[in-house]
């Protein structure tokens, strides 16, 4: 949800951001992540899965995944003043529906969403990786 | 039969023995088969509880009541008991020895989580609208810029709006008080917050437009506000007229359950074509609140209120159709022939 957010909402509608470093850092954090995670799932669904993807999976996260909400944040960070300027994707009063939507207060509500919701995911994605590597190592043990 | 049966003496007349009332004052004794209750946690099946000398006939609403005493964090409200551990809540009109159990009962207990009663969440949820309304109606300061403060629309539209939107509210508050008889005592306490949140942030969320300086009023004018108020109206008196007639299916004190049928009043007839017509005409007067102040937000409100009521239209009806094996099969649970 978010990476269709980023891309087209912000990246693509917002022109002058899309030369910004944080484009790079988000892009590339994706990448490697979906390529290990997309690996992940075609070796499971084949029953046959090198533990190094495994680890790769709830390893990487750990740099990768704070890299990601930095070049997200970032890049959402440097679309605001344009939004602002453009008065991109808003409306304001009067109108004959009675209805105001301000884009660039939206943004700052999504940079703030950040701050519950990236300790929990990232929480879990740590616990999910005590839980799954624990558990190879028992298996490699009893072996 | 003790000192009940006047004996015969004499032969041929053994098997026969005249009972003649007891005398006043001796009780007879009957033997009377006490039952043994054991409550165990459904997830753990650590023994919590044990009952002994439970009367046949107590119902799992004394029983609950009887838990209570040893756990009194966990009162009735807030017990499910069922005969299996992911089995359906008994009710607490069950009684003991109508129950397939032998005459050592064990029950799994479920703590339901901390409840609050229906009436208390309807009047907070409905309460707060009301008041949010009426706040941006009269533009209180900091709602609006200060130059607005306190002042007043100059449309027609928006001082009807608000005896509308008012008027809503103080019916469904004096309904929670009058009218309702509600199935459940309880309902989770995370509810209220869930609930509160959405009525009242809606509501906020609508008053803000309806009544703020730049308003729009509707582009067809007059004929555009009468046509919706005419449909409000008649809405809210057919919502109100449900009401009344569900009321009336069920004595006071009671759970009974009965298929609703038209009444003499006209705006049950609705029964007629759909299982919840309250439903029904409650979408109905937001459509017309919505056409009254032609405002995207009331539209949105009504969207989505909708949508829950659809949902619990659809449930309702499927209930109506396991219980009542006669229940009329034109009826759909909440658009005519539609939904």
């Amino acid at each position: 949800m978010s990476r269709v957010f980023l891309t087209w909402a912000v990246t693509h509608s917002v022109k002058e951001v899309q030369t910004e470093d944080s484009v790079l850092l988000f892009v590339v954090a994706w990448t490697i992540t979906e390529i290990i995670r997309y690996s992940f799932y075609t070796f499971s669904l084949l029953n046959h899965l090198p533990y190094l993807i495994k680890w790769a999976r709830y390893t990487l996260f750990i740099i990768l995944y704070p890299m990601g909400v930095s070049g997200e944040l970032l890049t959402i960070y440097a679309a605001l003043p344009f939004v602002r300027q453009s008065g991109l994707y808003s409306i304001s009063l009067p109108n004959k529906y009675n209805f105001s939507f301000d884009y660039y207060t939206f943004l700052i509500l999504v940079m703030i969403s950040y701050i519950p919701l990236f300790p929990q995911l990232y929480f879990h994605m740590l616990r999910q990786r005590r839980k799954v590597l624990s558990h190879t190592e028992e298996h490699k043990k009893s072996e | 039969m003790e000192g009940t049966a006047l004996p015969l003496e004499g032969g041929g007349l053994e098997g026969l023995t005249l009972r003649r009332p007891p005398p006043p004052g001796k009780k007879a004794k009957k033997a009377v088969l006490f039952f043994e209750v054991e409550i165990l946690d459904a997830k753990t099946r650590e023994k919590l509880c044990f009952l002994d000398k439970v009367e046949p006939q107590a119902t799992i609403a004394e029983i609950k009541n009887l838990f209570t005493k040893t756990h009194p964090q966990w009162y009735p409200a807030r017990q499910s008991l069922r005969l299996e551990p992911k089995g359906r809540s008994l009710k607490d009109e069950d009684v003991l020895q109508s129950l397939p159990v032998g005459t050592t009962a064990t029950f799994y207990f479920r703590d339901l989580g901390a409840q609050i009663s229906w009436v208390t969440v309807f009047l907070t949820e409905y309460a707060g609208p009301l008041l949010i309304y009426l706040l941006f109606y009269f533009r209180v300061p900091f709602l609006y810029g200060p130059r607005y403060d306190f002042t007043a629309s100059r449309h027609a539209v928006v001082h009807l709006a608000c005896a509308c939107h008012s008027f809503h509210y103080i019916k469904r508050l004096l309904e929670t008080l009058f009218v309702h008889r509600f199935s459940h005592g309880t309902m989770p306490l995370r509810n209220i917050f869930k609930n509160c949140t959405y009525y009242w942030g809606f509501a906020a969320w609508m008053a803000y437009y309806i009544n703020h300086p730049l308003y729009t009023p509707p582009a067809y004018g007059d004929e555009q506000v009468k046509l919706a108020l005419a449909v409000f109206l008649f809405c809210q008196l057919g919502n109100f007229s449900i009401h009344v007639a569900l009321r009336n299916l069920r004595p006071a004190g009671s759970k009974t359950r009965k298929i609703p049928y038209p009444t003499r009043n006209p705006f049950t007839w609705l029964f007629l074509l759909v299982s919840c017509p309250n439903y029904t005409y409650e979408v109905g007067s937001w459509i017309g609140f919505t056409i009254m102040t032609q405002c995207l937000p009331v539209a949105l409100f009504s969207l989505v209120g909708f949508v829950q009521m659809a949902i619990w239209a659809q449930g309702k009806h499927r209930s109506y159709l396991r219980e009542f094996r006669d229940y009329p099969p034109l009826r759909s649970p909440i658009v005519p022939f539609l939904l």
